[in-house]
Parts: C-alpha cells; sequence; structure tokens
C-alpha cells in the first residue's frame, strides 16, 4: 500500500460475557476477547477469520459501538469512539431489513434518522441501488426479494450514510457458492470505486483470502491474534476459480488452516 | 390461465441479472392459482345458507312465534322496524357510543401498550393491576357503574371502553416484546435516538399485533355494548332486545340480534381489511 495512514485501531480490547450455568453448572465468565490489537489502514480490506464463538461478531460489534467492550480503546482516525457514528456503516450477517419498509426505504433508513430531505434521500437511494446492481427492485418488500438481493440492500444501506469504515459481519455466509462469489466481485467493485476501509468476517478462508489485503486469523478461548497474514495477491484481483489455480493461494490457505486447527506446520493437511 | 405457460420461463433465476419482474410474475402464478378454488367455495357456502334458511323457515313455522320465530316473520318485522325509524334511531345511538368509546379505548391501550412493552419500570409496576382488571368479568362490575355513572351514556361509554382496552393493550404489548432485538440493532447501528428506535422501528415492528389487538376488542366492545344497553341506557339495539323481549315479540327481537351479527361481521372485516391497509408486507405471510 502507497498509503500507510491508519484509519481504524483495535487497541487492546478485552469482553468477558457472564454465562447462566442452568442447572448442572454455576454462572461463569466466558473471556471472548482478550487484549486484542490490531489496526486498519485507510482504503484497506481486513478479513478477521477464526473458529465459530472466538469472538469475531462480538469484536465487531464492539467497534461499531453496539456493545460495551471491558478493556482497550476503538479509534477512528486517532480519535476514541464508543458509539455508533457516521464514520462507521455495519452490514449485518443476516440482512435485517426492516420487514415494511421497501428496499428504497431501507436504503434510506440511515439518512432518514439524520434528517436528510426526502429527495436528497430518494436520489442518493437510487443511485445506490443502481450500484449494487437493484435499479428496478426500488418498491419490493424485503419479502419479496431473494437472499442475495437482500444482502445487496444491506450493502446499500449501509453505503447510504458514505461511512469511511465498512464493517462486514460474515455478509455473504448464508448464500449459495455462486450468489456469494457475484456478490465478493461487487463488493471488490464497490470497494475500489469507493476506497472505503472494509473490517470483513468471514470463515470461508477462500473468501478471506479472496477479498483481503491482510487476514487476521484468531484464536479462540480467549479470543486472540494468532497471526496477520499479507495476501500477495493485488487489485483488481483475477476471479476467484483462477486464483485457486495459483499454488501461493493454496499454500496461505494451508497455512491458514493449520493456524485455525492448533495442528503444527506441515502435520495435517486435511485441508487441501 | 393462459400466461402460466408463459410466465416461468421469462422467471428464469440468473443470479447476475436479478431483476424486479421476476417477482411480479410469481405473484401472478400464486394468484391465478388462488382464484379457482375460491370461486367453488363460495358456490358451497351459498348452497349451505340457502339450505339452513330454508330448514329454518319450514320448521321455524311450525313452532309456536313466541319461542321461536322464522327468517319470512324476521324480515316482516325488520322492514316495520325501519319504516318506523326505530332500527335506524337504536342502531346510530349504540354505533355512536361503540365508535367512541372504541377509539378512544385502542388509542388509550396502544399508548399504554408500548410503554409497558418498552419499558421494565412500567410493566413491573402495572402487570398485577392490568391482569387482575383483565381476567375480571366486566358483567361483574355493572353494578358499580351503574354507581358511579348512573343510568346514562356515560356508563355506556365506561363499559365498552373496558372491555376494548385490555385485549389491546396486551396485544400491544406482546408486539412490543417481540421485536427482533436484530431489529433493534440496527436503529441503534445507524445511529437512531430513542425515540426514532421507538416511532421507526418498535411501533411498526408491533404494528400487526396491535391490529389483532384491535380486531379482538372490537369483538369484546360489541359485546360490552349489548350487555350495557341491557342493564344501563335504555337505547341503542340492546334497549330494542330487551322491549320485544317483555312484549313477547320474537320476530322483532330478532332484528337487532340480526343487526348486532351483521355489524359485528362488517366491522371485524373492515379490521382485517385495515391491516392489509397498513401492514402490506404482512401480506403475502397472512394469505
Ligand atoms: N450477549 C452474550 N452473552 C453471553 N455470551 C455471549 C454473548 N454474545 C456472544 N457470547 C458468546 O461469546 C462467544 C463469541 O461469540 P461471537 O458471536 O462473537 O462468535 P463468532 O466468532 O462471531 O462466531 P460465529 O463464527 O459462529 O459467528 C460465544 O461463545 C458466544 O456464546
Ligand atoms: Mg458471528
Amino acid at each position: 500500500m502507497e498509503n500507510r495512514k491508519v484509519k481504524l485501531a483495535v487497541e487492546g480490547v478485552s469482553k468477558t460475557f457472564r454465562v447462566k450455568g442452568g442447572k448442572f453448572q454455576d454462572d461463569f465468565l466466558l473471556h471472548v476477547l482478550r487484549r486484542l490489537s490490531f489496526e486498519v489502514y485507510e482504503g484497506e480490506i481486513v478479513s478477521l477469520i477464526g473458529e465459530s464463538g472466538c469472538g469475531k461478531t462480538t469484536l465487531l460489534r464492539i467497534v461499531q459501538g453496539l456493545i460495551r467492550r471491558d478493556a482497550g480503546v476503538i479509534r477512528v482516525d486517532g480519535q476514541p469512539v464508543t458509539k455508533p457514528a457516521r464514520d462507521r456503516g455495519f452490514v449485518f450477517q443476516q440482512a435485517n431489513l426492516l420487514p415494511w419498509r421497501t428496499a428504497r426505504a431501507n436504503v434510506e433508513f440511515g439518512l432518514e434518522l439524520q434528517g436528510v430531505s426526502a429527495k436528497e434521500r430518494s436520489e442518493k437511494a437510487q443511485s445506490l441501488l443502481e450500484l449494487v446492481g437493484l435499479g428496478q427492485a426500488g418498491e419490493q418488500f424485503p419479502h419479496q426479494l431473494s437472499g442475495g438481493m437482500q444482502q445487496r440492500i444491506n450493502l446499500a444501506r449501509a453505503l447510504a450514510i458514505n461511512p469511511a469504515i465498512l464493517l462486514m459481519d460474515e455478509p455473504f455466509s448464508a448464500l449459495d457458492a455462486q450468489t456469494r462469489e457475484v456478490l465478493q466481485r461487487e463488493m471488490l467493485r464497490i470497494q475500489a470505486e469507493t476506497r472505503k476501509t472494509v473490517l470483513f468476517v468471514t470463515h470461508d478462508l477462500d473468501e478471506a483470502i479472496y477479498v483481503s489485503n491482510r487476514v487476521i486469523v484468531l484464536g479462540a478461548k480467549p479470543g486472540r491474534i494468532k497471526e496477520i497474514i499479507e495476501i500477495p495477491f493485488g487489485y483488481p484481483r483475477a476471479e476467484l476459480p483462477e486464483l485457486r489455480g495459483d499454488p501461493r493461494f493454496q499454500e496461505i490457505r494451508r497455512h491458514m488452516w493449520n493456524l485455525i486447527r492448533n495442528k503444527p506446520e506441515g502435520e495435517a493437511s486435511a485441508a487441501a | 390461465m393462459a400466461n402460466i405457460a408463459s410466465s416461468p420461463s421469462g422467471a428464469t433465476p440468473d443470479p447476475k441479472q436479478v431483476n424486479a419482474e421476476a417477482g411480479v410474475d410469481a405473484n401472478q402464478i400464486e394468484d391465478i392459482n388462488l382464484e379457482q378454488p375460491k370461486s367453488y367455495l363460495w358456490v358451497v357456502r351459498l348452497i349451505s345458507v340457502v339450505t339452513i334458511m330454508s330448514a329454518w323457515e319450514i320448521l321455524g313455522r311450525r313452532v309456536d312465534p313466541l319461542f321461536m320465530s322464522y327468517p319470512s316473520a324476521i324480515a316482516v318485522a325488520a322492514m316495520d322496524m325501519i319504516k318506523s325509524g326505530e332500527l335506524i334511531t337504536g342502531l346510530i345511538s349504540s354505533l355512536s357510543t361503540l365508535v367512541y368509546a372504541f377509539v378512544l379505548a385502542s388509542a388509550l391501550g396502544i399508548v399504554i401498550g408500548l410503554l409497558i412493552g418498552r419499558y421494565k419500570l412500567v410493566d413491573v409496576s402495572t402487570d398485577w393491576l392490568v391482569n387482575a382488571l383483565y381476567t375480571t368479568p366486566q358483567v361483574a362490575i355493572i353494578p358499580l357503574v351503574i354507581l358511579w355513572f348512573g343510568l346514562g351514556g356515560n356508563a355506556k361509554i365506561f363499559i365498552v371502553s373496558v372491555s376494548t382496552i385490555f385485549p389491546v393493550l396486551i396485544n400491544t404489548t406482546a408486539g412490543v416484546r417481540n421485536v427482533p432485538s436484530q431489529l433493534i440493532d440496527v436503529g441503534t447501528a445507524f445511529e437512531a435516538n430513542e425515540r426514532q428506535i421507538f416511532m421507526k422501528v418498535i411501533a411498526p415492528s408491533a404494528l400487526p399485533y396491535v391490529m389483532t389487538g384491535i380486531r379482538l376488542g372490537l369483538g369484546r366492545a360489541i359485546i360490552g355494548m349489548v350487555v350495557a344497553e341491557f342493564f344501563t341506557a335504555i337505547t341503542g339495539l340492546g334497549a330494542i332486545i330487551v322491549k320485544y323481549g317483555n312484549q313477547y315479540d320474537t320476530a322483532s327481537m330478532f332484528v337487532p340480534i340480526f343487526v348486532l351479527m351483521f355489524l359485528g361481521v362488517s366491522l371485524s372485516a373492515l379490521v382485517k381489511r385495515a391491516e392489509h391497509w397498513i401492514a402490506p408486507w404482512k401480506e403475502t405471510e397472512n394469505t
């Protein structure tokens, strides 16, 4: 990267949940994140990857300000942040569209909350609907849209407030492989166009390698960074099937798999 | 029927070119499939109505008119009551009380229900009262209501309001409690303040529950109205029933009963309509 300005900094973030033990055990403390630190540069796409339950969603929600952290600081452009603000847009794992709003009105939601005028909102929404390839679907209600279309609206809704940072929580994991690849490409195209900084959660190794500048591999219990991996491929990226043919891709993939599986290098290559 | 064959070919799913028309086509096919069985069912229903009404007519004529009447006699009595203006006066009297009290109680029920559902403090300070009042049979408090308000219109308004408010309130509360937390997260993530969360997330999300509450409340409001008219004000449809009951004029007594039946059916159909109109996103989920 030619531009190495730190856009988002996560400094020593910890989070512990109190979990109800129920009938058979006492309540206990679950240390989900322990003193996690990393930085994301401006215009960079960084993926968080790690086994289920290692705290990826929790971390993303802390960065957005949806839940409080127990320790540490989140900085945007060097300034500490604790609450949601228009500098960060959140793309939810389930689309979570408001079912009583049309696709267009869903895209307008954030702007409406900010008190933007109706005319400006609808212009903005239309251009975003077109950006995500749904220029015709603005008047449909969410239940009339396919899963892939809903995810596009989910993305457009986050883009509408024009955040400098996009936080994306497994946005494509609920989709079929084909649609997922289409949307991954779309996301890369939109990111190249808008130069957003992206923090992207996934548990799909291929997806992480395909979209990211760097991949942060998290370990579980408590969540901590195992390794940060630089992805050597430039942008615009070759298509995923082509990239898979690259031996470096397979090498990185195997390495990540072993990290997640806690296996020493070279012992097993079940991933390949 | 003809475009069934042509539509699917136009709506082949293509992830790269998902277009708006695909969704519209799919809906049309659904409608066409539904249409036929519907009209068929209506014919069956009509046959059933005609059969039962004729049976009633034939059997009813054999019974002492003091105990039972039959459709043609009721129709004659209805004509007389319409001509004399008695029925219209009674209907207007009942309906105005009903609408006034119902609207008032619904509005109150919605506001209180929203507050109880959203704020734990309001909930714990009122839940015992709501439960106690809700489970008290309304008829049991009528003597007390008469003591408070006398036999005039206010007693009627009070009884109808009490009948309406609880279903509305309880359903509204349930609606607020059932707002998916993910949707509240969406509001929070986009910087909504408490008022915006309330107005733009919680209220619309709870709306279908509120409408159900209103429909249930309406049924209870009509019961409340008739009961009130039996015991208090000597006006309205309830009073007409009592009057002809006392005169042993069974045919005439049936007339306001039918009007009440018709009122109940058409008002709840109206609310159902309003539900579809207010909450169009629920349409395909409901039907
Ligand atoms: N509100 C909460 N109360 C108690 N425990 C919680 C809460 N939220 C999350 N957890 C726990 O914290 C851990 C991390 O959850 P999180 O959702 O962040 O995982 P994740 O890495 O996103 O997993 P996945 O890949 O399955 O989405 C889990 O064990 C979960 O049970
Ligand atoms: Mg998660």
